[in-house]
């Protein structure tokens, strides 16, 4: 593969330069590229038809290539809000259109108007046309949906503009991913993923270059086509990008846009983990500032302010810091049930209160009816999700999780957020397979996410200390790549009181973000405290509500690439996750439907989704309910 | 005006007026207000957070006032669960507290308006409390009580408060202001003293150098307004006679009271009320976090949002656990002062004037 040429189908419009930069000019990969231009359907198409080995192409293209692709990691062009260049004009409000004109150039965008007009109530009529005729054909309650360049000029025409891009992220709530690379599983040799990622780093430093080649010939001013490089697109392809991606992919197939709704595939990231940028101040306060803006954090800084910080400088610093990532005011929370499939358990950490050794008389495995019963009361409760984790139970085997997997997927709309790394880990010794032929198999019997749990300290020698049986750190991350390779999302907790030092606990942030630079799978990060009561095992050190607050702070400013940060008000009481949400906190976690409600089951509920969303106002951000990729629920 | 120059004011140290407390209320960014008080915290206190040992005794629950946030008192002696404490009885509570070996600075006295009782009682109890450990302060009565004194038996305030003192009384705590408003206390405690009554028996303590304290029970059906008023209030009072030791804003826990409809205010509410109240109370030496009422992690937090004190042990919290408090009814002396050291700051122990305060022996350290 490597002694021919890579051929790369781009897309033609401005925002796909910074991308290409670096080939285009030759400053990357010399004699390794073949690069051309073209509309952006036409680009997937060139893959297809094996013209192309690599195109930067519309998401919408990804999806209905039926998972035989694989994308760019780091790499996409993408928005957080208006975009500019994905537009519905019309002479007439949106409400009042009969017929949509779509831009053939995108098939992406044919399918987001669809979405959004639906979520409006709206169904007009849907015409395809060519991309250069599509302002002429906008006239009375004929809309168009415009595409690229041709939007600057075209937006001024018209009496009602919508972009989309600022109507899908204030309806998500994530950003939307227009574009970018993906090519078949092979076309790639080593090395090729660094060159992308260079050709984009060097097209980023470029960009007032860029745009001011761009301004003069299509007369638009320098200003705004810099403005649209640097603030309305951005090219980075993170955690919330992937979520955005996968809503829109769902959304999608929900209204039969797609057939399929394929995982998001990376070729293997090649990237180093991004190091921190030098420090421009050698006080704590610059530093914390620093932070606040958004500079990566060395380990030996974030040692510095997990030891010396105080706690309301930590919090000021981390509430900058969510602001800017979360810069909406919302915070949001989740309706889900947290099933706990079997207390038997092999690996009998010595913090654990839960588990029964294989064959103590209180060992349960939940039945078939008793979890459809939790399941029926959960949809009925409006939950989205189950949290689906248990003991090691040595009894259990993969087809008893597969056959579960499947008949919860064929009778419930329910998310299957299950099976920490100890227990996908456990399986895969059990049966012999590697941890990604688990992985995959379970994801065919229906598993969507993977919860972070297991984590507590990641650091061999506490681990030794306190939960010996259980994986190793790099058994724990192992498992995550993995899972997050083959297109899953997962979360990561923290778990402090176990005697650990501010190096073991900047520690664990750093391999996560070293993780987080390579997968972007991680949606949130989640800590409490060691729950010390009835445990074999003495609380060690302070777990006090400040020295959480602390932690939570600490982490918004060290894990850069995680966009969540969850509270957890389950462990530590109401009023410090509602503090946490001044501490770095965006999400409230979960509205925890009660194990055993019965009659009252409504009430309780209803109760505790409304004092969550008491919680958040009084913490001054709009409540809005989540699923697992932190996509907004209506 | 604008939170950058209400700071200015803040720190040049001119007063802030009702309009300013407005804005601090209505400020979206927590965080920054909490910044701000906690500036003005540490400049008088430094990392200093005090907290004294005590003893609450609630001598009776019978209560004519009937008022709509309470879950504690009853209507007439003979109701359920209706109590009078003999003077032995009570001064006994102290007794058992010194015979295990606790040494508490302060006795803290509340309770309700008891018609049927002579005033002897009430100068009994403070001397047999007194007599019993003389080096204690009696800090009993709120202003409420003292005023229904006044009423009942045709006493003058001042007559009433020099009896009192002449029996052993130190301090008035400060309790039953509520909000200092005609119109919240029609609402919620019609028959209660009124706020101007409220105000004058805390002038009279203060002329007769009777030190206190000034709460404000937040959360009913007070609007902001009223709230900067009740603080603008106290500043006003305080500026005239410096009697004021502490100021203590307390959350309205509405279980089991006829205003139970209410939500409960919040922790990040609780703490937006600290950290105001210590921006618009500059004349007030002590902002005091009740951990009682606010919980432990909140109270915790509030060191770092304008208050410097976590009140004490206590021993036997009654009133506020009547309406659903989940704190424990007493903590022990060491694990307030591994709460402070959590949080960051110097834990000093204090006596009721904030007069003999020492910080806390390393033997206390967790």
């Amino acid at each position: 593969m490597s002694a021919r040429r890579l051929r790369l189908a781009a897309v033609s419009f401005l925002n796909a330069r910074p991308i290409t930069h670096g080939i285009e000019r030759g400053l990357v990969g010399k004699g390794r590229f073949e690069l051309w231009f073209d509309l952006p359907a036409r680009c997937a198409e060139a893959v297809a038809e094996g013209e192309a080995d690599l195109a930067l192409m519309p998401v919408a293209s990804y999806a209905a290539a039926r998972g035989e692709l694989r994308l760019v990691p780091g790499i996409a062009i993408a928005s957080r809000g208006p975009v500019r260049t994905v537009l519905l004009l019309g002479d007439v409000p949106w409400e009042e259109m009969e017929t949509i004109v779509l831009d053939a150039a995108s098939r992406t965008s044919q399918v987001l108007v669809q979405i959004l007009g639906r979520a409006r109530g709206l169904a007009p009529r849907c015409e395809s046309a060519e991309h250069d005729r599509i302002v002429d054909l906008v006239r009375g309650r004929r809309g168009g949906l415009l595409i690229g360049d041709a939007c600057f000029a075209a937006s001024r025409r018209f009496a009602h503009v919508y972009d989309l891009g600022a109507e899908w992220t204030a309806r998500v709530g994530l950003p939307f991913v227009y574009a970018a690379w993906a090519g078949r599983p092979d076309a790639l040799a080593p090395g090729d993923v660094a060159l992308l990622q260079e050709s984009l780093a060097l097209g980023l430093a470029e960009r007032e270059a860029i745009a001011r080649g761009f301004a003069e010939p299509n007369r638009i001013d320098i200003e705004t086509s810099l403005r649209y490089l640097t603030r309305n697109i951005h090219y980075e392809l993170g955690a919330s990008e992937l979520c955005g991606a996968a809503a829109f992919v769902e959304r999608g197939h929900q209204v039969g846009l797609f057939g399929e709704k394929p995982a998001l595939r990376f070729y293997a990231n090649e990237a180093r983990p991004r190091p921190a940028a030098a420090r421009l101040s050698p006080s704590l306060d610059g530093l914390l500032s620093e932070a606040a803006a958004g500079r990566r954090l060395s380990f030996d800084e974030g040692v510095a302010l997990c030891a010396s910080a105080s706690l309301h400088d930590l919090g000021q610093a981390a509430d900058a810091r969510r602001g800017h990532l979360h810069p909406h005011g919302v915070a949001t929370y989740i309706i889900d049930r947290n099933i706990n499939y079997t207390n038997a358990c092999t690996t009998a950490c010595h913090f654990c209160n839960f588990h029964r050794s294989p064959g103590d008389a209180r060992v349960y495995v939940l039945g078939e009816d008793e979890l459809a019963a939790k399941l029926r009361e959960t949809v009925d409760l409006g939950g989205l999700q189950v949290l689906f984790q248990g003991g090691v139970n040595p009894d259990l085997g993969l087809t008893y999780f597969e056959d579960l997997f499947r008949f919860m997927k064929s009778s419930f709309p329910l998310a299957i957020h299950g099976l920490s790394p100890e227990e996908i880990r456990r399986l895969a010794e059990r049966e012999d397979l590697s941890i990604p032929a688990v992985i995959e198999r379970l994801v065919a019997a229906g598993l969507d996410s993977i919860p972070g749990g297991g984590a507590e300290i990641l650091d061999d020698e506490i681990r030794r200390r306190i939960s010996p049986r259980k994986c190793s750190v790099g058994t724990w991350l192992e498992v995550m790549r993995e899972a997050h390779r083959l297109g899953l999302r997962s979360t990561a907790t923290m778990v402090f009181g176990f005697g650990e030092e501010p190096r073991h606990v900047v520690g664990h942030l750093d391999k996560l973000r070293v993780l987080q630079d390579e997968t972007a799978g991680f949606t949130a990060f989640i800590c409490w405290s060691f729950q010390a009561e009835g445990s074999r095992l003495p609380l060690q050190g302070d777990t006090s509500a400040t020295r959480y607050l602390r932690m939570l702070a600490l982490a918004r400013l060290y894990l850069d690439n995680f966009p969540n940060l969850q509270v957890s008000w389950v462990t530590m009481g109401p009023a410090v996750g509602q503090v946490g949400l001044r501490f770095g906190g965006n999400d409230f976690g979960s509205a925890m439907i009660e194990e055993n409600v019965v009659a009252q089951a409504g009430a309780v509920f209803k109760l505790s989704a409304s004092e969550i969303e008491a919680c958040i106002r009084w913490a001054g951000f709009s409540p809005r309910r989540r699923n697992m990729r932190y996509e907004w629920i209506e | 005006m604008s939170f950058a120059r209400i700071a200015g004011r803040v720190r040049k140290g001119a007063p802030l007026a009702q309009a300013d407390g407005l804005a601090l209320f209505a400020h979206p960014d927590l965080m920054e207000v909490g910044s701000l008080a906690n500036e003005a915290r540490e400049r008088r206190h430094g990392d200093r957070a005090y907290f004294n040992r005590n003893l609450h005794i609630n001598p009776t629950n019978v209560c004519v006032s009937a008022c709509r946030l309470c879950s504690f008192s009853r209507r007439r002696a003979t109701d359920a669960g209706a109590f009078v404490l003999g003077v032995d009885e009570a001064v006994g509570k102290l007794r058992a507290c010194l015979a295990a070996g606790q040494r508490p600075s302060e006795v803290h006295v509340v309770g309700g308006l008891h018609a049927g009782l002579p005033f002897d009682y009430f100068t009994s109890l403070v001397a047999g409390l007194k007599t019993t450990a003389p080096d204690i302060t009696v800090k009993a009565f709120s202003a409420v009580e003292i005023f229904f004194f006044h009423r009942l038996y045709g006493m003058s305030i001042e007559e009433v408060l020099r009896r009192l003192m002449a029996a052993g009384l130190g301090a008035l705590p400060g309790g039953g202001a509520e909000i200092l408003s005609p119109r919240v206390r029609r609402l919620i405690c019609p028959n209660k003293c009124g706020a101007d009554e409220w105000l004058e028996v805390h002038r009279a303590a203060h002329r007769l150098g009777l030190p206190s304290n000034a709460t404000m029970l937040y959360g009913t059906v007070e609007t902001l307004g009223e709230r900067v008023e009740h603080l603008l209030r106290l500043r006003e009072l305080q500026s005239e006679t410096g009697g004021f030791l502490a100021f203590v804003p307390l959350p309205f826990h509405p279980e089991n009271t006829a205003l139970a409809e209410l939500p409960a205010p919040t922790a990040a509410e609780s703490l937006r009320v600290l950290a105001v109240s210590r921006l618009l109370l500059p004349n007030v030496p002590h902002i005091k976090a009740y951990w009682v009422s606010l919980g432990l992690a909140t109270a915790q937090t509030a060191l770092w949002f304008g208050a410097d004190d976590l009140d004490g042990t206590i021993s036997e919290e009654k009133i506020y656990h009547q309406a659903g408090a989940r704190t424990p009814e007493g903590l022990s002396a060491d694990e307030i002062v591994r709460l402070i050291r959590a949080a960051g700051r110097v834990p000093v122990e204090r006596d009721t004037f904030y007069a003999l305060a020492r910080p806390a022996a390393a033997k206390e350290a967790p």
